[in-house]
């Protein structure tokens, strides 16, 4: 009997795969199966990663697959969840990209696996709990710090990727209602589809449209280091106020200069170290772990002047690289 | 010509209404603003102008962009490199990788829309990688201060983006319009066997078209590295190409190849960056962005064509012309 070339080179390829599975299923056969799946791909999840990695060093028989959509999609995360089942996972930590519309499938998970959402919450699912920042108090941090730094008051602009998700209304809801009865008042909430240039731009253009502008706030990440960049191309850092959300580098340095006034920070280091914690307890038995509120919140934590070396220090140790 | 005087009314038009209900438009700041992104936009907008001229699309500007930002960031910042090294070799990338899409596409004989469709793929997926998902950044440009001033500095007033696009549509207005290679580029794309019959060498008319627009795209991505100062590998250039590919085709070039002006490219990228720009200084809600965009690009569009339909009709009732029945003929033959 004759192959061809490319039918045996078909056949090895096949073998190859099947052998890395085997050993791979072989090694973790007694092991409890975690799984954490983020919304994106983001440096907040390397951090989370490092959570997710040192919990299940402490813990001797877990494994956690740690999966980043390539996309942050509702259909990309279904694909991701339904290998994930295949592979005979046991708990699960989600962030869910579209929560109204994913709740059936969360119903679904739940009834076979363990089930908490990270992050970004499916209140109407039958989720065990949800494990993260609760964003409207978070926006409720930012308002105050606004109010902290106009204490006269003043016009103030933010700046989002998307209106729409879910936590970038809360934490606008919570600006607002940190600002009632203050003589602070907010033009519009300007989003730029997560596309950078154009968040700058907005900014720029803002600066242009009301020069007597006091603070400006930024509610994503990449929003912080925008509005930096923009305001020093005015030559108004300094001026305008900023508070934003988040730790980029650029966002850390601003606050170091101190042309950023503040920055509010989740602990995503925690998401995955907590995730993993409750998971594994939960399904060794002990449910009482899952909070009665179905809700464990992590704390935001405001970053300022004087605590920002000793964060960013801990923030670079996490991402595993030097100051 | 005639295609182009239609946008560029509606280009002049647009910044006379914007000026009169907010006159801070023709503030020097918001000029400043406009002419740094329309510099940096030109830039892409005219590579992929070349490419369309020659027929084909190049639909992975955006993710090259991401790409060779990500890469600026590690030559510069982790591997310390001299800034004139790293932007020799980005932009050898770039020219590079146009090299690559030009190869695939005239010696393999694939589609453009598919080799550059499965770049836009791989680029960002392989900027991802290299990145690891993380943010790049450039801090505070230690030991390359010279490099990002010219990035994103001013020279007497003029942001830089604009000075480097005005030199570019210069070498490229002489490239398209009074060289040997501009004709043989819009004879490949009216009609590439033709040209290839008439002793022009189409695979390399048509390569040399990607490697420009690779060249371009790398300019345009160091310019953007720098506007932002930090390159998020997931989302940096995302649709970026489809606003070089609206730029180009509202510039009079057309799809199916052999027509555009690089004065075209020019106009259509400063409506779409003026587009953007009154959305902000109007205060129109930014959710309508989107949509004001499109509408007044449907706009200009069929303005455009109801005013070349009425003038071709005039040619046609004009009885007394030599012109007349030959154009007649050309028509029931069309």
């Amino acid at each position: 009997m004759r192959f061809s070339r490319p039918a045996i080179l078909g056949i090895c390829a096949l073998l190859g795969i099947f052998i890395l599975a085997c050993s791979e299923s072989g090694q973790s056969a007694n092991k409890l199966k975690l799984a954490f799946v983020t919304n994106t791909a983001a440096d907040f999840w390397t951090i989370a990663r490092k959570g997710c990695e040192q919990a299940a060093s402490e813990l001797p028989n877990v494994d956690v697959e740690f999966q980043i959509p390539s996309d942050s999609t509702a259909a990309e995360q279904r694909r991701i969840v339904d290998d994930l089942m295949a592979k005979g996972i046991q708990g699960i930590a989600i962030s869910p990209v579209d929560p109204v519309n994913q709740t059936e499938m969360l119903n679904d998970l739940s009834k076979k696996i363990l089930v908490i959402t990270q992050d970004s919450d499916a209140p109407q699912s039958n989720r065990a709990c949800y494990l993260g920042t609760d964003n409207v108090a978070a926006g409720r941090q930012a308002g105050g710090l606004i109010r902290e730094v106009l204490p006269q008051g003043g016009k103030i602009m933010v700046f989002v990727g998307k209106a729409d998700a879910r936590n970038a209304q809360e934490r606008f809801q919570g600006i607002k209602e940190a600002l009632q009865g203050s003589r602070v008042e907010i033009i519009d909430l300007r989003t730029d589809d997560t596309d950078r240039v154009r968040a700058k731009a907005n900014v720029s253009d803002t600066l242009v449209k009301y020069p007597d502008i006091a603070c400006l706030a930024g509610l994503w990440s990449y929003n912080g280091p925008a509005i930096l960049s923009a305001l020093k191309d005015a030559g108004k850092a300094g001026q305008v106020k900023v508070v934003c959300f988040d730790e980029e580098d650029e966002t850390l340095a601003g606050v170091k200069e101190g042309t950023i006034y503040a920055t509010v920070v989740q602990q995503p280091y925690e998401f995955g170290y907590q995730s993993v914690h409750l998971l594994t307890k939960a399904l060794t038995g002990d449910r009482s772990v899952i909070p009665a509120s179905k809700q464990q919140i992590v704390p935001t934590l405001i970053i300022n002047k004087e605590n920002v070396q000793e964060f960013s220090a801990k923030i670079n140790k996490l991402r595993g690289r030097k100051e | 010509m005639k295609k182009e005087i239609g946008t560029f009314a509606l280009l002049v038009i647009l910044c006379i209404v914007v000026s009169v209900l907010n006159p801070r438009f023709l503030a020097g700041a918001n000029l400043q603003n406009m002419a740094r992104l329309i510099g940096a936009y030109g830039i892409f907008s005219i590579g992929l102008g070349i490419v369309i001229i020659t027929g084909g699309i190049d639909l992975s500007v955006g993710s090259v962009l991401a790409l060779l930002g990500v890469l600026l960031s590690i030559f510069l910042t982790s591997w310390g490199w001299p800034a004139p090294a790293a932007v020799i070799v980005i932009i050898g990338l770039g020219m590079a990788l146009g090299t690559i899409h030009g190869v695939l596409i005239t010696r393999l004989g694939l589609q453009p829309f598919i080799v550059t469709l499965c770049g836009l793929l791989f680029y960002r997926g392989l900027a991802r990688f290299i990145a690891k998902d993380e943010t790049k950044g450039f801090g505070s440009a230690a030991g390359f201060e010279k490099l990002r001033d010219l990035a994103t500095g001013s020279l007497l007033g003029i942001p830089t983006p604009l000075i480097v696009l005005a030199l570019v549509s210069i070498a490229m207005w002489i490239a398209l319009h009074r060289s040997v290679y501009g004709r043989y580029l819009f004879a490949v794309g009216r009609n590439e066997e033709a040209a290839r019959y008439s002793g022009i060498n189409s695979r390399a008319v048509i390569t040399a078209a990607y490697v420009i627009s690779g060249a371009l795209a790398a300019f345009a991505g160091i310019i953007f590295a720098f506007y932002t100062n930090s390159v998020s590998p997931s989302s940096h250039g995302n649709f970026f190409e489809l606003y070089g590919i609206a730029a180009a085709v509202l510039g009079g070039c057309s799809l199916r190849g052999g027509e555009g002006s690089i004065i075209g490219i020019l106009i259509g990228t400063a409506l779409l960056q003026v587009l953007q720009n009154l959305v902000n200084l109007l205060g129109v809600p930014s959710s309508l962005n989107f949509a004001v965009m499109g509408a007044v690009i449907l706009l200009g569009v069929v303005g455009d064509q109801i005013l070349q339909r009425r003038s071709a009709r005039r040619h046609l009732a004009a009885p007394k012309t030599t012109s007349a029945p030959k154009q007649v003929s050309e028509t029931r033959s069309g």
